[in-house]
Order: structure tokens, then sequence, then C-alpha cells
């Protein structure tokens, strides 16, 4: 038993190393969207892409959606061509879990402004990108690259007002635009843990 | 009326002093009721959380978020650090984090000035915290108390309470201090590294259920939740955890809490530590196994010394005697040839010598740079290496038995001119390549330091040492082919030589015993097929020597019945019966006597948690490294180790005996050998009774006399 936990973390502590890297092509993976479509992250390639990890109940997410900040930041994004997919992995027997039908009506009375919020409720692309909290972020350039990963922003609350925080997204998405190197290219993601099946 | 008011004060200053959010209550505690000014009082928020929801540490892990205090408070009082209890590990693996459940005080010491003015005073905080337990909630609650300023001390009913928990935060210990290295080099985000107590710091070497370290966050990297326990044992904790960097350099000083589990008791030390580029001992992992002395760095001109003598002792350890047979009839032959190419032959032997000398440090490097332990005379744990010198040796002893001729120096008995010469030439450089292949398994007196100082070291000092080694092995023979005066003291050529080659062809077949008894270890009893391919070859020799070497008709057809004799031998017995390629290494795991006889010392299997728990109770052990192919190992034992006057000893101190059988290589085995500076076996520990005390390394070569006075030492 204990050569198999020894095992179990020796495995636990490569898994970690072989986790999604920056600089690194970015995973591909497939997944089904609220209205049943499948979503490829390869579908997208010559675009840059946004990931968020998403949970409506967390505090931390709620609290970028109540104040309005992660719409304008979508908006101002999608005008700019660049896609961005919600990724749910809260297991179905969470109180957080959202039926593609709840899901649906929370996307429009959110007034979220994203391609499209993929139902990741067996958790394969979490663990995959190796999220750890709600919102977790990540930014691929149109070449496939992962060139940020980490927090929204450098204000791990809650509450107030997250337009006084520096986006990291923005700014990672901006320089991007820009042609330039992306500075702040990995941070602590901060919020709440990911509700993954067991 | 006057009655409802009070009620309705009561209700609002219960309301303001205990704030309930959905989850969790807050209340805050004083450690006195009045205090004088210039004291120091310690305030303490304690959350109460319902059952299932938590709240979480400074470092809150892969989620959440640390609790925070804002004070409120009047003039001349202020507020300290947070000192956090130790919290707990939470679940999910995936996302796992630091937090408290049920309940949890954070203690902060609140400072009076010494010109604070004596009367009530509120001392008001805002806390903020996120409960989470299927979701996450944020908290948050105002909580005050009234502290009296007088001319004494009163402490309040909380006091033992916050005593208690403050019994919980983790403060620094002296028997607690670490230090840390990276594993590897950096090129991902994601890097290992050691940490390993400072074994002076230790008193008692007892093995804990758990250790873990709880690290400090920090913005521009994260320790990862998974740790990996190289050993509990209190005298030499050893983890191994991964930092994830997001940005800067990677850290050089690392802090957090180690959580130390046994029986019972739970307690966290706070440690700060370096982390070095390497490990500290020149290893690649932590020794775990035991509290060993750091041995002091040897100048490399005293090794180089140690490594000439050690390579010249090699000619009379029992591996390489066989060999000499053969280089001494190859002298004896040449003697009265003209003295420089007698002087070629000596040099064209040493080359042989070097060379494979060279191959060998090249082996070893290899390993190395794969990241595994190399060792000396690893070779012999292969049993395919096994198998094919098991051969060669038979094949050398039929030649010397006169079965069939190969261009050994002893063709040159009776034939001379140019053929000669170039038999002589190939034959000196295969005795040269022969004797070191042999050698590897022994190792001398002098050699064992040189060849450990060399194994820890960069390429180009293992290489020098190497040859070194192989210059003190080929000097005896250089000598003599320099001053050919010397060789008169050898007999004259004649007919006794044919004889003298068959005598010596004994001490081959010998060899092939030995060998036969190793590859026996790793094949069980279908060694039996390699005894009959060994018994195919020497026919196959025969008919080759006999009617195509020796023979006038049917040359081919003698030919063709050699290669089918050999073919076929490999074929049925080594592949097809015993398989030889896939031999099945013994469970080394399974626990019990390795008593060899009835009344023989009662070993047990070498395992460092078996020397760590001998020590704690007080034993004095006897650690026996060795391998059924390391003949000084051998000898060792017979003359000095299970002897009568030593299990007596053993019995009458009450000793531990443990045997680490290196016959197969086992990588723990390695390590604690390259711990011990040497790079193979015999290596024999005398761990004294006082299990502070360091062990004692005895001598390559043992004596009786050696090993009971080291006994004595450690009785004491």
């Amino acid at each position: 038993m204990k050569k198999v936990l020894a095992l179990f973390t020796t495995l636990a502590l490569t898994a970690s190393v072989f986790a999604v890297e920056i600089g690194k092509p970015a995973p591909d993976f497939t997944g089904t969207d609220i209205n049943g479509k499948t979503v490829k992250l390869s579908d997208y390639k010559g675009k840059i892409v946004v990931i968020e990890s998403y949970n409506s109940d967390c505090p931390f997410c709620h609290n970028h959606y109540a104040t309005g900040a992660m719409q304008e930041l979508q908006r101002a994004l999608a005008a700019n061509n660049v896609v961005w997919l919600i990724v749910d992995s809260v297991n179905t027997k969470n109180f957080s879990y959202r039926t593609p039908e709840q899901a649906r009506a929370e996307l429009t009375a959110e007034k979220m402004d994203v391609t499209t919020w993929i139902d990741d409720h067996s958790g394969d692309i979490g663990h995959l990108y190796d999220m750890k909290t709600t919102p977790h972020m990540f930014v691929i350039a149109a070449d496939g690259t992962l060139v940020y990963a980490g927090a929204i922003d450098d204000r791990p609350s809650p509450s107030g007002d997250p337009r006084t925080a520096k986006n990291y997204v923005r700014a990672a998405v901006d320089e991007l635009l820009a042609g330039k190197p992306v500075t702040v290219a990995q941070t602590k993601p901060y919020g709440c843990g990911v509700h993954y099946a067991n | 009326m006057r009655q409802l008011f009070i009620a309705l004060t009561m209700f609002v200053y219960f309301a303001a002093s205990i704030a309930q959010a959905a989850h969790t209550q807050v209340q805050l505690l004083l450690s006195a009721d009045t205090a004088k000014p210039g004291d120091t009082i310690w305030a303490g928020v304690d959350l109460k959380m319902d059952a299932g929801w938590h709240i979480y540490w400074k470092n809150p892990g892969d989620s959440g978020i640390a609790t925070t205090i804002k004070w409120d408070l009047p003039p001349g009082v202020t507020a300290g650090e947070i000192q956090w209890p130790l919290p707990e590990k939470l679940p999910p693996a995936e996302v796992t984090t630091y937090g408290y459940e049920n309940e949890a005080v954070l203690l902060v010491p609140l400072t009076l000035a010494t010109n604070l003015p004596l009367g009530p005073l509120v001392l008001k905080a805002d806390v903020a915290w996120l409960e989470c337990q299927e979701q996450c909630v944020p908290g948050k609650a105002n909580v005050e108390a009234t502290l009296n300023v007088g001319g004494e001390n009163r402490i309040s009913a909380d006091a033992t309470t916050l005593e208690a928990w403050k019994s919980k935060v983790p403060q620094t210990n002296a028997h607690y201090q670490f230090e840390a290295w990276w594993e590897m080099a950096a090129n991902d985000s994601t890097r290992a590294f050691v940490m390993s107590n400072l074994a002076s710091a230790a008193t008692k070497n007892i093995k804990l259920d758990s250790v873990d370290f709880f690290p400090d966050a920090s913005d521009q990297f994260e320790i990862q939740a998974p740790t990996e326990i190289i050993s509990t044992y209190s005298g030499n904790i050893s983890l191994r955890k991964s930092v994830k960097k997001f940005s800067g350099d990677w850290p050089r000083e690392l802090s957090g809490v180690i959580v130390i589990e046994d029986g019972k008791l739970k307690f966290g030390c706070s440690i700060n530590f370096l982390v070095a580029d390497k490990a500290p001992t020149g290893g690649t992992t932590a020794s775990i196994e035991t509290l060993s002395p750091t041995l002091p760095p040897q100048p490399l001109w005293q090794m180089l010394l140690y490594a000439f003598i050690g390579g010249l002792i090699l000619n009379l350890m029992p591996c390489v005697l066989p060999v000499i047979a053969l280089k001494i009839l190859g002298f004896v032959s040449e003697a009265n040839s003209e003295p420089r190419r007698v002087r070629k032959l000596g040099l064209i032997y040493a080359l042989g010598v070097l060379l494979s000398f060279l191959a060998l440090a090249a082996i070893v490097i290899g390993v190395k740079t794969a990241g595994h332990h190399a060792g000396w005379g690893m070779q012999f744990g292969s049993p395919v290496f096994i198998v094919c010198l098991t051969t060669l040796v038979t094949l050398v002893a039929l030649n010397l038995f006169g079965v069939f001729e190969v261009t050994l120096g002893g063709r040159a008995l009776d034939t001379a001119g140019a053929l000669a010469s170039k038999h002589g030439a190939a034959g000196a450089y295969f005795n040269g390549v022969l004797a070191t292949i042999l050698a590897t398994p022994c190792t001398a007196p002098f050699l064992g330091a040189a060849l450990g100082f060399a194994f820890a070291q960069s390429a180009p000092v293992i290489i020098l040492v190497f040859l070194t080694v192989g210059l003190g092995l080929a000097s005896p023979y250089i000598l003599l082919s320099w001053n050919p005066a010397w060789l008169k003291f050898l007999p004259k050529p004649g007919a006794w030589m044919e004889k003298f080659k068959i005598a010596m062809g004994f001490p081959m077949l010998a060899t092939v015993v030995w060998l036969f008894n190793i590859a026996a270890s790793s094949y069980g009893k279908n060694v039996l097929w390699l005894g009959f391919f060994l018994v195919v070859v020497a026919l196959a020799a025969w008919i080759f020597g006999e009617f195509f070497q020796r023979g006038r008709k049917h040359k081919t057809a003698a030919a063709i019945v050699t290669l089918i004799l050999l073919a076929g031998g490999y074929a049925f017995a080594l592949e097809k019966e015993l398989n030889w390629r896939t031999a099945m290494l013994p469970d080394t795991s399974a626990t019990g006597s390795l008593k060899e006889s009835a009344d023989g010392i009662d070993w047990q299997r070498w395992r460092p948690e078996a020397v760590a728990a001998a020590r704690a109770a007080g034993k004095p052990v006897l650690v026996d490294f060795t391998a059924d192919w390391c003949l000084t190992c051998q000898v060792n034992k017979k003359t000095s180790i299970e002897i009568s006057s030593v299990r007596e000893k053993l019995k009458s101190m009450k000793a531990v005996a443990l045997l680490g059988d290196y016959t197969h290589f086992p990588d723990a085995i390695t390590a604690e050998l390259n711990h011990y500076n040497r790079a193979g076996v015999p290596l024999v520990l005398v761990y004294p009774k006082n299990a502070d005390a360091q062990p004692i390394v005895l001598p390559e070569v043992l004596t009786p006399g050696i090993v009971l006075s080291a006994l004595d030492r450690a009785a004491k």
C-alpha cells in the first residue's frame, strides 16, 4: 500500500511536470458546448483564444460578472476577433452544476459575450489544462502557442470593482495584437477550487 | 422600560460582537480583562465553521483566499502579525488547499503604549474570509471587544483558550533545521527539490508516522501540494517537493512549516532554508538511509596515489590471479627473445589494460550521464555478461589444455619469426583486456577509496583515476619488460612449459566454477542449461582443434560440425531452455533470517529502516555489503566475519547483523556505498550502540582482529 502511495505521489509530481507549458503548443481538446455542438480548440487555429475556467456560483467569478467588468473585456476582445471559450468543469452532482438549459439561460441573463460555453462536467479539459480555480485564465496565440496562464488580474478579491486592477488577460491579448512578446506570461491563479468529479 | 432598554442594548452589543455569515461565526477574544500600559496582550479572532465548511490558512494553496483582519484600534494600541495555528491539508488532490475546519483562532499580539491613559478601550476589527464546502461564500464581520487599561493585570476567561491555540502556532525548533537542493537543472517552469533536515540537529532517530511541508505563499512561484516522502526518520527527514514558477528567478530561500505526525502527536515547526544548486555530498539523491558522516574531500594527488597502489595490489587479488598464470607463461616464452621485442610486448600488454580501463571509464561516465548510479563491477550484476564471460573463460581453459589453439601467447612456444611476433602481440593485448575484466569484481586495499572518490567526480577525473589504476595493474610487467635482466630469475624455457601451461588451465576452470555460481543466482536451477551449453562449446572446441586445426582431411566438414554445434547449443540451451537474456531477479523484499548454517550469524536483510530500527532500540549494528561475485567479500566472510569469535561477540553484545546483497546491483545499496565514498563492495560498517555516534567504516580486507576491535568499540 505504501508503495502504491509513493508511486501515486511520484506520478502526481511527474504529472505536474507534463502539464501545459508556457511557450509550447496548447494541447488540443474536444468538448461539447451547451448547444450540443462539438467544439475543438484546433477549430480556432489562426485566431487568438482566451479560455476561462468558470463557475457562476463562485464569488470571484460572480464579482467579475456582477460588476460587468468581465463582459466589457469580452466585448472588447470580440471586437478584435478574439475567441473566448468558457470551460465549466463542475461535476453534475455539485450544487453549482448547470444543465445546458440553465447554462443557456445564464449566458443570456448575464449578457456574456463569449464564443461558446463548454460543458466539461467530466473534468477532462480542466485536468488537461491543470485548471485549479475559477476563474483560471489561459491565452493562446494565433499560432496555437500558450502565451499566458494564471489569474485574471492582480486583485484576488470576491468584491469591489475589478476595473481598478491590472488585467493580465487584456494585457496579454493587447501585446499579441501589437505583435509584442507577452510580458507577464504566468501568475498564480486565484479563486474557488474547481469542483471536479471524483 | 429600563429593563427593555438594557435588553435592547445587550442585543445590539451581542449582535456586534458575534457576527454570523452563512456558515461561520466570528468573535474577538482577549487574553486580559485588564492590562497595564506597556503590556502586550493577545487577541484571538475565533472563527467557528459549520460542519463540512472550511476557511483558509495564510497560504490557501491551489484555491481559496487567506482570512484577513483589518484592525480599528484606538491610538496607542498596535497590532502585530497574525500568528496562524497549524492548518490541515484539505482535499481534493487536484486542487489541494491549506485551511481550517470546525474552528480556528487567529492570534494577534496587541501592544499597549506606555503612555496609554487608563480606562476602557474598545478594540475593533473587520474580519473577511472565504468559506467553502460544495461552493464558496465570502464572509465578512465586524467584531469588537473591550479592554480595561488599569494599574494591574487581570487575565480573562478566554486566556486559557488563547493559550491552547497559541500552542498550535508553529515555532522554530533547533531540532528541525533544513537544507535543500534542486534535483535538476531548470528547463521547464516546474522543478523538483529535496529538503532534508541537518543530521546534527536530531536527537533521536525514530520513524515518524508522517511528515509534510506546508509552504508559505509567494506571488512568484508555488510549491505544489504533493509531497514525496523519502525518509520519515526524525534524524533524517527527507522530502521531495516540486516548485512551479510564475515569474522571476528560481527561489534561493524557502520558508513554511514542517508538519510532524507521530502517534497522536501532530505539530508544526516553522522553518526557513536555502535551496542549493546541487546536492551537498555529491550524491544525486538525498542519502536517506541513516545519519552518517559526510567525509571531507580528499586531494586528487592522494587519490591518484591510492589508485596506483590499488591497481598494483589488484595483481594479487583472487580475481586476477588466474590471468597471472597466462602472463607468467607469456614472459617466460619471450625471455630469450631480443630485449626490444620483450619491451614491445610489455607495452602492448599495458596498452590492453589501459584501453580497457578507458572503456570502463567511458561506461561509468555514460551510466552517470544517463542519471543512474554507477559502481565498480556493476557489469557483474548483468546475467548476460556473466554468461558471455563464463563461456570465454571456459575457452581459455580449454586452450591452455591444448584442446585447440588460438592466437594466445602460448602458440609462440614452438614457432618463431614473423608469425609468432604477430600472435605474441595480439596475445599480450588480449591478456591485458582479460586482466582488466576479471579485476573489476575485486576491490583491493586503497582501490576502494580511490574509486569511491572518482565515481562522484567529473568525467576527466574519472578517466584519470581509472587510467592510474590500470597503470598500477600493468606496472610490474612494464618494469619486467624494461629490465629484461630480471627475467633471468625466471626459469629457462623448455618442455616443462607445456606442462605448466596445462596446469594453469585449472585456475581458469576454478574461475569458471565461480562465474557459474554467480550465474546460478540469476537463473536458479535453470543454470544447468548453461553447464550443458559449456559442454557443447567444449566439444565444438575439440572438434575444431583436432579435425580442423590439426587434421589433414575433412577440414570443411569439421568446420561445419563446429558451427552446427555452437549454433544448435546456443539456440537450444541458452535461448530456448535458459532464456538467458531475461533472467529473473530474486525477490529482495522478503524478510527473515539469511542464516547460512544452523549456528551461523543471524543475518537479516539490509534495509535503511532496519538500521534505524535497531539503532533506535539501542543495539549496535554490523552491516556487511557483499555480492556473490565479490571474491574479496567472500574471503572476508570466511576469514573474519562468519567465524566463532565474531559470532559469540555479536551474540553477547546483542548486536543486529544486516546483510546487503549487491549481487544484482540494487540502487539503494549503490546510494549507500556512494554515501561512504565507495564505488563497490566490500563495505563493512559497524554502528555503535550510542545512536548519536557515527558508524565505524572497516577497511576492504579484514582480519578477525579488525572486526573484533570495531565491535568492542561499538559496544561501549
